[in-house]
């Protein structure tokens, strides 16, 4: 059989996502979203009663404790965000050391150093993932989820899977600017990115 | 009705799946044919008989669009006043035989 050449991973968003300014064009925009492409994904779940010593193995190989509770932890570019109980997603930024060879370098690289501990899982092509930000993100993103993300409710580093515009996604806050990267199973791309559209159109959209 | 995750904090009941009720136990036995026997009228009662109250009742939901976890939620079904929400599988391993059967395997 001849061999197969895989193409790169394409964009999930890229057919939907129209740069520039949508909806109400004066003033500065009141939401700005930009896809978060290359990034490497792997499901982290511990095995039965070994949580405490796969988070004792992730601190000592990466440099990162995974949160018990829905928080998100982080260290030079690979973030591991609490996902259920005894569950993280493994997220390494676009560039980072571990995908050189490939995305699927970050779950080879779990998967080595939580040997026996977790079951590892490559995701790196299943998500679409979007970064949220500018002053009116709360307003828009509330048309669609039912998720308190006042400051007082939910702050940098918390993390949520719930779901937006009956579209499960998994998100959590960067910054206070703020700032939320938003996930969403690859074939709700479309829908979600519709969804945000026309959410986010009253306040002046943003496509980076 | 909003159901507080012990592991995701409250949200709205849109979120959970309900999967049953949660006061029914496995018989430890398996079972016989026999209509009559005792085995036979636990499994019957296992399988397909339900209790209806007007009131408290514990049942079995599960956090499916979030962390995904099954949890018992103890609540007045008339009313739909939430007494308690534990993880399920704490919960089933709190119970004495199913303790003894998990330190076993
Ligand atoms: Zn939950």
């Amino acid at each position: 059989m001849a061999e197969i050449a895989l193409s790169p991973p394409l964009s999930a968003f890229a057919a939907l996502a129209r740069h520039g300014r949508h909806g109400r064009a004066e003033g500065p925009a009141g939401v700005v979203v930009e896809e978060l492409r290359g990034l490497a994904l792997a499901t982290v779940i511990a095995r039965k009663g070994r949580a405490a010593d796969l988070a004792a193995a992730c601190r000592a190989s990466f440099g990162v404790e995974p949160a018990s509770t829905p928080r998100r932890t982080a260290k030079d570019g690979l973030a591991v965000v609490w996902s259920g109980p005894g569950q993280w997603l493994a997220v390494a930024e676009k560039g980072h050391p571990l995908t050189a060879g490939g995305a699927d370098g970050l779950a080879d690289a779990l998967r080595g150093a939580l040997a026996g501990l977790a079951s590892v899982t490559d995701q790196s092509d299943a998500r679409g993932a979007l970064r949220l930000s500018g002053p009116r993100v709360r307003d828009a993103l509330a048309k669609g989820l039912a998720l308190d993300l006042h400051p007082r409710a939910f702050r940098p580093g918390d993390a949520a899977s719930t779901w937006c515009a009956l579209i499960d996604v998994q998100l959590w806050q960067v910054d206070a600017a703020p700032t939320y990267d938003l996930l969403v199973a690859r074939g709700f791309a479309g829908s979600f990115w519709h969804w945000l559209e026309a959410s986010a159109a009253e306040f002046g959209l943003e496509v980076r | 009705m909003r159901i507080t995750c012990p592991h995701c904090g409250e949200r709205g009941n849109e979120e959970f799946a309900y999967l049953g009720d949660a006061t029914v136990r496995r018989p430890d036995d398996a079972g016989a044919a026999r209509p009559g026997a005792p085995e036979f009228e636990r499994w019957m009662d296992y399988v397909y008989l339900r209790d209806n109250p007007a009131g408290r009742h514990r049942e079995l939901w599960q956090h499916v669009h979030g962390c995904r976890a099954w949890l018992v939620v103890t609540r007045d079904i008339s009313t739909h006043a939430i007494f308690s929400v534990e993880d399920a599988r704490a919960a089933a391993l709190a119970r004495p035989s199913l303790v003894a059967r998990d330190a076993a395997s």
